[in-house]
């Protein structure tokens, strides 16, 4: 089935490459204060990607994935810092943030794997607020015990590779992070689960019925979207520098996560992509300017992307092009 | 003698919890829309008493009568307006964004209107507090325990004794039939909007007088009566006044015994609990929450 998809959408995968090829030469040509931009946008496709593994792929909506950019990144910080430590990661900085990485997946796979089953027997509202609870109380948890220095805090050291300034660094490293999750997605989308679970989103009783192991699949799906997620946050968490409880357990990771899809299209790949590249230049660059009406812009950017464009960029467009189709049959 | 000062503490902010939560219960089980800005039309209120009592000096407790009425109508445009278009356009959950969007701009609104300061209410008798044997109470709390209850009481009358009380069940049970009968169902969505609105800022005028508040506070609040309602049950009053009463007892015995950092860990941890257990709530009484 992969092997049949990847033959059919050879242009889209090779115009997807290019694009890649485009973007690592961007902080060669752009300010670094660009390349930062570059750095957010690249950060919230990838957050979109992993989210939409399961919200648009099987229909669940979570509304607390960023328990998992928080889980990855504290579980990260606290072992380069403590079971690691400074002398350290000075020497190998990038063998850390490798080890890193492992600890903070592996982090969000376990948790993910543990509350997976009890969580995913909700449906639709149930499941989003389960996921909410979840991130809060991770977050409570991590800034109300002192071991896990939610409230204190945690410092990570900078990562010098090759050279390249800081931002740039890091932009790579969303870069990679981007593509890598781009293919899982594209993979599951056309593989036996991606069928699977389309079937799930459309119908699930209908679906088990029809003998689509539907818990095994939204167990993975869950497992491997948190668990992408949680990466994103140590490379997220380094960026930053400095973390606090406030700056990685954020509403408003989770919050547009879902946005993206919403106004690119959901359920799609290139959806997550447009959205989220249209949401940061709007909300950054644009509406940068409006501190004190900030909030009150964007809760009407969302209020009006719903009621303009419920189907999202592209499932407008397509609709769009099947009325012109049929208009000339 | 502190257990039971504990506990008299946790019914008093249960009340007040229950009240709050009411609204959003209601919206819930009736339309199955999760209102995420349901915290900030608490707040509205709020802050409507406090400026009513800040410019006029007018008892709290005589502002809400006009505070509900306001937001009744304005509750009732918002959801034909607003929230309708949005579940008609798309889903209940995109309306659940449309909610938040919503929340977003009535908090910034009101930074700007009030700034962010912490305002607190706090009229003439104030002060006073009754002693019965060792336990104290003061005089805010209990007006505003007793003010909750009476307000419960009122909605749970008109939800299960007047015609619109039966209209508005009927339509949470069966839209479809319920238009069949002649219900305007549109209408009634909106109506059970605005009685939301309606106790949600009375509830806010209390709040006012217990509590200090401010603008970012809204997220607390809605998050609070989510944790009301899958504790005590979608859609109904008395599962509303279980479970606020539920989650006064839990935070104030928890921040007594386990630390003051923990309430909230606490409540969340029920709520994941709850969720997973009993989705519907201990008197769950879900129509539309469960489809």
């Amino acid at each position: 089935m992969l092997r049949e998809a990847i033959a059919r959408q050879r242009w889209w995968i090779l115009a997807a490459l290019l694009g890649l090829a485009v973007l690592a030469c961007v902080p060669f040509v752009l300010m670094p204060f660009h390349v930062r931009v570059g750095q957010l946008i690249l950060l919230s496709t990838a957050l979109g990607l992993a989210w939409t593994l399961l919200g648009g792929f099987a229909g669940y909506w979570s509304f607390g994935h960023t328990a998992f950019i928080g889980l990855g990144a504290f579980a990260a910080g606290l072992f380069e810092t403590q079971m690691l430590g400074t002398p350290f990661m000075r020497a190998q900085p990038l063998v850390g943030l490798g080890l890193g990485l492992v600890v903070g997946m592996g982090a969000c796979a376990v948790v993910a794997g543990a509350v997976a089953w009890p969580i995913l027997r909700l449906r639709g509202i149930y499941f989003a607020v389960a996921m909410l609870g979840v991130a809060q109380v991770l977050s409570e948890l991590t800034n109300s015990i002192d071991a896990f220095k939610g409230s204190m805090g945690l410092v990570f050291p900078r990562i010098p590779a090759f050279g390249l300034r800081q931002e740039a660094v890091f932009y790579y490293l969303l870069l990679i992070a981007t593509a890598v999750i781009l293919a899982i997605a594209f993979a599951v989308k056309n593989a036996r689960i991606g069928h699977g679970l389309a079937a799930m989103r459309e119908d699930e009783d209908t679906a088990r019925m029809l003998g689509v192991p539907t818990e095994r699949y939204k167990i993975t799906m869950f497992v491997l979207s948190a668990t992408l997620t949680g990466a994103l946050g140590v490379i997220y968490a380094h960026s930053l520098g400095y973390i606090t409880t406030g700056s990685v357990y954020r509403t408003d990771f989770s919050l547009n996560m879902i946005v993206y899809n919403l106004l690119g299209g959901m359920g799609t790949l290139i959806g997550p992509m447009i959205g989220s590249v249209i949401m940061v230049v709007l909300t950054q660059v644009i509406l940068g300017g409006f501190l004190n009406l900030h909030m009150f812009l964007t809760g009407a950017m969302l209020v009006a992307l719903v009621l303009a464009a419920p189907r999202g960029i592209v499932g407008t467009w397509l609709a769009f092009r099947r009325r012109r189709r049929d208009a000339a049959a | 003698m502190l257990a039971l000062q504990t506990i008299l503490d946790g019914l008093v902010l249960g009340g007040l919890y229950a009240l709050a939560a009411v609204g959003f219960s209601l919206i819930f089980g009736v339309l199955g829309v999760v209102n995420l800005s349901h915290g900030a039309i608490v707040l509205i209120g709020a802050y409507f008493t406090w400026f009513a009592w800040h410019v006029t000096g007018m008892d709290p407790l005589l502002c809400i009568p006009p505070v509900m009425l306001v937001l009744f109508g304005l509750g009732y445009i918002y959801q034909r307006g607003l929230i309708q278009l949005a579940v008609d356009r798309s889903s209940l959950l995109a309306s659940m964004l449309v909610t938040f969007g919503v929340a977003l701009m009535l908090r910034n609104a009101l930074v700007l209107a009030f700034s962010p300061d912490f305002k607190s209410i706090s009229p003439g008798w104030a002060f006073s507090f009754l002693r019965l044997g060792p336990l104290t109470i003061d005089l805010v709390r209990i007006s505003a325990l007793a003010a909750s209850l009476a307000l419960l009481g009122a909605l749970a009358y008109v939800l299960n004794r007047t015609s619109i009380g039966r209209v508005i069940r009927a339509t949470a049970q069966q839209e479809l039939a319920a238009r069949l009968c002649g219900v305007n169902a549109r209408h009634v969505y909106a109506v059970t909007f605005g009685v939301s609105a309606a106790f949600a800022g009375a509830s806010g005028a209390i709040l006012g007088i217990v509590l200090p508040f401010s603008p970012p506070d809204e997220a607390n609040w809605t998050l609070n009566a989510f944790v009301v309602v899958v504790l005590g049950g979608v859609g109904s009053p008395s599962g509303a006044l279980l479970g606020g009463l539920l989650l006064g007892l839990i935070s104030t015995a928890t921040s007594q015994l386990i630390g003051p950092a923990f309430p909230n860990v606490m409540m969340f941890l029920i709520l994941v609990l709850m969720l997973m257990v009993r989705p519907a709530g201990l008197l769950g009484n879900a129509f539309a929450g469960t489809r």
